[in-house]
């Protein structure tokens, strides 16, 4: 059990890690585009050629074979052979937007390229969009999720503890929320915003659009529980015995939450990691050229993309793994706290 | 009772309020229904204005909504102005549709995720609870419209069903049987997008739930006493676990309600989804209120259906209805 | 057991789809039909269509969107058409039509004792009446824009019968081209609802198919809400094979509503429907990939007549609170400004990635696509980002040191491009030039934008700095670019509502469209219509982009498959396709 513990945290550090220190581990600028190397599927490693086996691998160029007038499948140009090479020199990046810094994980040798998934409709390296988007990304994701929580919390407890009017009253908010076309409110906030917003502008509307609009489920689930916890034996004994409304929230009402609170985190971040896809047909999402997992999925919803080039899922699949990352360290924070409690 | 009642007595004022609020945002949102007209270069915009006055959208938005309430009180919800026609037989004529999918969808994610969700807490850390965790994962990560392309897909590839629609366009002159079968094999492809893209939420509800109550004091000590591990689950565990998956059911009618939107746009199920995506974003005013209306209405239906069964699970709430401290 | 399951299917299929259909109806001594020599085909069985949403109704005088039209036009009838293939004006309800020296006065003669899709005959007060429809402001029609000439009505007059004469206000080339698309229609079924003052409601998707007949090849079977709209054949159509036949050979078109482009092409592909158009490149080549397994014919028609372009926002904004956008607009104005975006745009790249090579870049308004009206004289410069910075130079602009874009006064150049989110093709665009312009230190933003609260912000509001927008696509004349070009007109983009033209070149290019329109010679209006292109070129207001091809796909079974660069692409001669005898004989159909 601690060994899978262990090897969780050391997973969850290496993404952050991989995401954070994105300039570095990525290759190329998340932005550069390679007009002749439009939808490169994935760059294949070689060990071996004809003159035997290499410890250091090596690529091979990638070019379009030409069918007719139209251009058709991409193919090795087998002449020349591109080393890889770790710690090396190239474009030019900012870490944490502060220190600027050309020194690279690794890259190919100068003309060849090196897509590790391969490249989208302009030839962008989709490796590194998908560390860079996920900076964006999961960050929003998080604070989305933790704002979302945080309000559906104190509303759901309040709700539940106090009952009556309060409960009435504050129930009947959280249904309007659910119910009202938010799709036309968004349309409508698009409006009064300035066309252009910078990225943490963008960021910040992406996680306050989303706990606007998420905070009423969560909310309402808590409330539940508050309601039936509340009345529990216990409870009304405690109460019986004069303790205080806080002493009771904080003692028994609360821990009963967790469990609910940390299973609602671990499905609500990739939820709105996806989100943006939807937020961003309302230009309210990350716009080109800077990466998200959110507009790089959105390129995948087109069915020709979709089974034409498959490694388009990556940022997809760097998010599925974020999510089992995530659900697990919410399940071993889970039974941290129960074994406290009990 | 009086709960009761109090909840119908707030659904009405929800519904005034959701009305006034879609109204607000239809006057938000930028451009208006007769905007394509703009890019025809053979209509001038003196036609446009014309059109506009011609459907009242020249008035002021008080006006426009007092209007609409009168109107509807007497169940006229007002006219389309793409379709030319009342709002309320274009709902209805797709709302049918839309609750079959919602309900079948519905039924079957309980069905499925219910005993699942139990099974893996029940056997906490065993091969199901994991394929549970990492199934639900990926469900959840991928968007919707992805999950549904994807599926379609693979649809085309396989020719197992047809790609869309709910009926075969022949299927009049099926036997009463051929047509319950034509429909199944249509409504089988939306049904399971729905049901993958809402079950992974409730499985982890259901098991973290049941968990939680599994560690409580009380069940441990039961378990102490000797009490089987089936009996303890049926009798003990499940009963209290139901609160939170309950409060879930209410809305998750809610989320498959708004997930069928997308899911039949895609997969050209004629429900309300097409119908109210198209109004939104052609900014068809009263098509857009009217089925938001209805989806309000039905959501807070489920929502009533939902506490009214808290209350079954657990009386001492009924109690709380009385006295509002 | 099963093999009997089967068979029975088959018989039910076939029975349930075409026992119903009308055979056509004998020739009647005096009818006078349409002989279509070229054509030949069988008859019987049906084809299917895919469309992205279901049409609003199916009244021919309201109808805005291209999806109702699309149906509508298989039910109505012309009096003229354009042949989509020849792009050329041919005889159709009226059998000949004669022009005054003057080009006011068109007399038009009738197909006699033809009949509507319901048996009512057709005549002059059928014409006169559907002129008076389409033109009364009551209705709202947004044809009748169409028919209004400086702002006086075209007057209509029955002379006999079979005979109707229409008095233009003035002279107007090409005026027989817009008889195509105005469907006529039957006042005896008409007049009632129009005297009543509820024309518009008339003919809505629940109409009975009883009460709605027109001179189309097809008429109303069945309309299931949110399905499919069934269409059978007219039985007193008024076209004719090579061998006499009365036509269409179809006797039933049915249109599905499948929701999405996407959802049009699995339905394509896994055989549900049977055409598609529109298609884009990637979903074409999908197509070309599977073709062998789904065995269907696809055209490539070339390029279309849409134009896709850069719009910069040279709107008045006087009483606008738009300083931001004010200021760009020093910018915007200067034509050596957008003279150097237009040369550091990568064409080549946006036919490649945008339209996978099925594409044709684009200098002026008219594409190669429009062979009868293109200037072919007009220059097409490459790419040259060296170009683009000597004009940025000569017009005192400068780089600071980080490569940046500054203006003659010092301010950082930068603005954003709105286009719509929906449209995928025109958002690569924008992307691709976004890259381009950073070569010449401009900053440029992409804004997606939900495509009314775009239209919004270029037709409305004015709040926006550049748009990237398609137009055409309609007619290969250049009439229906007047409201584009002429200073006061409708679709004015870069200046909206001028009062009078605001740059001399803008007065001289209204002059020459205005002088076209009423220029009846094809070579001396040909001659005005290349001036105003090479003005257009020359002075900018779009940086033109480029134009799709027109590509279109059909299964193996459809025959007399003729896609047109004109819209509606597939559906032009529906008259004339049919299934493929293999096809049919499955089914089991006479």
């Amino acid at each position: 059990m601690r060994a899978k513990v262990l090897v969780v945290i050391a997973l969850l550090l290496g993404l952050h890690l991989a995401l954070l220190l994105a300039g570095f581990v990525a290759p190329y600028d998340p932005t550069a585009q390679n007009r002749e190397l439009s939808y490169c599927p994935p760059t294949r490693l070689h060990f071996e050629d004809g003159s035997g086996f290499h410890l250091r691998p090596f690529v091979y160029a990638s070019a379009v074979v030409m069918e007719g007038d139209q251009a058709g499948s991409y193919q090795e140009d087998r002449n020349h052979e591109y080393s890889l090479r770790w710690l090396v020199t190239g474009p030019s990046y900012k870490l944490f937007g502060i220190y600027e810094s050309t020194v690279h994980l690794f890259e190919v040798d100068e003309p060849g390229r090196i897509f590790l998934i391969g490249t989208d409709a302009y030839g962008r390296d989709e490796f590194s969009r998908v560390l860079f988007g996920g900076q964006l990304s999961v960050s929003a994701g998080i604070v989305a999720t933790l704002i979302t929580l945080l309000a559906g919390s104190i509303v759901g407890i309040i709700a539940g503890y106090y009952g009556g009017w309060v409960d009435e009253l504050l129930m009947g908010v959280n249904e309007l929320f659910l119910s009202l076309p938010w799709l036309y409110f968004l349309l409508g906030v698009r409006a009064f915003l300035p066309l252009h917003l910078s990225t943490l502008r963008t960021f910040f509307l992406l996680t306050g659009v989303i706990g606007l609009i998420g905070w009423a489920r969560p909310a309402r689930l808590l409330r539940g529980v508050v309601l039936s916890s509340r009345n529990r034996n216990y409870v009304l004994a405690a109460r019986g015995f004069g303790a205080t409304d806080s002493y009771l929230l904080r003692r028994h009402i609360l821990p009963e939450l967790f469990g609910l609170l940390l299973t609602q985190a671990a499905l609500l971040v990739p939820r709105y990691i996806a989100a943006e896809a939807t937020l961003s047909f309302f230009g309210l999402g990350v716009n080109e050229p800077a990466a998200s997992w959110g507009n790089m999925l959105s390129a995948l919803q087109q069915y020709s993309v979709l089974v034409s080039y498959g490694w388009l899922l990556a940022p997809a699949g760097a998010l599925v793994v974020t999510s089992v990352l995530y659900s697990s360290l919410a399940e071993v924070f889970h039974s941290r706290l129960k074994s406290h409690t009990t | 009772m009086s709960y009761i009642l109090r909840r119908v007595l707030r659904a009405i004022l929800l519904s005034f309020a959701v009305s006034a609020l879609c109204f607000l945002f239809t006057e938000m949102a930028p451009g208006s229904f007769f905007d394509e007209m703009r890019l025809n270069p053979q209509i001038s915009p003196e036609t446009i204005f014309a059109l506009r006055s011609s459907y009242g959208l020249d008035q002021p938005l008080a006006v426009r909504y007092a209007r609409w309430v009168k109107a509807a009180l007497h169940a006229d919800l007002g006219y389309s102005i793409a379709y030319n026609m009342p709002v309320r037989p274009l709902l209805w004529s797709r709302a049918k549709n839309t609750l079959l999918l919602t309900v079948s969808a519905l039924a079957l994610t309980w069905l499925i995720s219910v005993p699942l969700g139990v099974w893996a807490a029940n056997r906490r850390g065993g091969w199901v609870d994991k394929a549970v965790a990492l199934g639900s994962s990926f469900v959840i990560s991928v968007p919707e419209l992805v999950i549904a392309v994807a599926l379609l897909a693979l649809v085309v590839r396989w020719r197992i069903l047809p790609v869309g629609g709910m009926m075969s366009a022949d299927s009049d002159a099926f036997s009463t049987l051929a047509k319950v079968q034509d429909l199944a094999r249509h409504l089988a492809l939306p049904v399971l997008i729905l049901v993958l893209c809402e079950i992974a939420i409730i499985v982890r509800h259901v098991r973290a739930s049941v968990l939680e109550v599994l560690g409580a004091t009380y069940v441990q000590a039961a378990r102490g006493l000797g009490v089987s591990q089936g009996r303890l689950l049926f009798r003990h565990v499940l009963p209290v676990a139901a609160n939170p998956a309950i409060s879930l059911l209410g809305f998750s009618l809610a989320g498959l309600l708004s997930g069928s939107l997308i899911v039949e746009v895609i997969c050209g199920w004629p429900g309300l989804g097409p119908l109210l995506l198209e109004a939104t974003l052609s900014r068809d005013l009263y098509l857009v209120i009217g089925g938001i209306m209805f989806s309000a209405l039905f959501m807070i239906g489920g929502n009533l259906v939902a506490d009214i069964m808290l209350i079954a699970v657990d009386p001492r709430i009924r109690k709380e209805g009385a006295d509002a401290r | 057991m099963k093999l009997i399951h089967l068979a029975l299917h088959v018989c039910l299929l076939a029975g349930a789809c075409f026992a119903a259909a009308p055979a056509p109806e004998a020739a009647k001594p005096g009818e006078e039909l349409a002989r279509m020599a070229g054509v030949t085909g069988r008859f019987g069985g049906g084809l299917t269509i895919g469309q992205r949403s279901e049409p609003k109704t199916l009244n021919p005088v309201t109808a805005t969107d291209a999806i109702s039209r699309e149906v509508i036009g298989r039910l109505m009838g012309d009096l003229i058409e354009i042949n989509r293939a020849s792009q050329l004006t041919e005889p159709a309800l009226a059998k000949s039509w004669k022009i005054s020296a003057d080009g006011r006065t068109f007399t038009l003669q009738l197909r006699k004792g033809i009949r509507f899709s319901d048996g009512h005959p057709f005549d002059a007060d059928d014409v006169v009446f559907s002129f008076n429809v389409y033109m009364d402001e009551a209705v709202d029609s947004p044809q009748r824009d169409l028919l209004i000439i400086d702002g006086k009505p075209i007057l209509v007059s029955k002379l006999d019968q079979y005979t109707v004469r229409f008095v233009l206000p003035r002279p107007y080339a090409a005026a027989e081209r817009i008889f195509d698309g105005l469907g006529m229609l039957p006042k005896h079924l008409l007049e009632k609802p129009y005297r009543e003052g509820h024309f518009a409601q008339a003919w809505s998707l629940n109409v009975p198919p009883t009460e709605i007949a027109g001179l189309g090849p097809f008429r109303l079977k069945q309309y299931v809400p949110g399905q499919r709209v069934v269409l059978e054949r007219n039985p007193y159509y008024w076209k004719v094979d090579r061998e006499n036949q009365r036509l269409p050979y179809l006797d039933e078109l049915v249109f599905l509503f499948v929701g999405t482009e996407d959802a049009q092409i699995m339905r394509f592909e896994a055989g549900e429907t049977d055409m598609v158009s529109h298609l884009s490149s990637e979903n074409y080549n999908l197509l070309a990939r599977e073709k062998s397994r789904i065995g269907s014919q696809l055209a490539d028609m070339g390029p279309g007549l849409e134009y896709n372009f850069l719009l910069f926002n040279l709107n008045d904004l006087g009483g606008k609170k738009l300083d931001e956008v004010a200021t760009k607009q020093a910018w915007f104005r200067d034509l050596k400004f957008r003279q150097a975006i237009n040369a550091a745009v990568d064409r080549q790249s946006i036919v490649r990635l945008v339209y996978g090579s099925r594409g044709a870049a684009l200098w002026g308004n008219v594409g190669p696509g429009n062979r009868l009206w293109v200037n072919q004289a007009l220059p097409h410069p490459t790419q040259s980002v060296e170009t683009a910075r000597q004009l940025l130079k000569s017009a005192g602009y400068s780089w600071n040191s980080a490569g940046q874009l500054q203006d003659p006064t010092g301010r950082l150049v930068a603005f954003s491009i709105i286009t719509s989110s929906s449209n995928s093709q025109r958002m690569k665009m924008a992307t691709l030039l976004q890259d381009d312009l950073s070569h010449l230190g401009m900053q440029v933003h992409v804004v997606p934008l939900e495509f009314r609260a775009m239209i919004d912000r270029v037709f409305q509001s004015f709040d926006y700095d550049a748009a990237i927008m398609g137009l055409g696509g309609g007619d290969a004349d250049p009439n229906p670019e007047m409201n584009v070009w002429t200073f006061n007109g409708t679709s004015h983009l870069w200046h909206m509502g001028e009062t009078q033209p605001a740059t001399e070149w803008e007065r001289e290019l209204d002059q020459l469209m205005q002088q076209q329109m009423v220029t009846l010679d094809y070579a001396k209006r040909k001659q005005l219509y290349d001036r105003a292109q090479q003005l257009i070129a020359e002075n900018l207001p779009f940086i033109f982009l480029g134009t799709p091809n027109i590509l279109a796909g059909a299964t193996a079974r459809v025959g007399n498959f003729h896609p047109a660069v004109l819209d509606p692409y597939t559906l032009w001669n529906a008259d004339e396709l049919y299934v493929r005898g293999s096809a049919l004989e499955n089914a089991g159909v006479r």
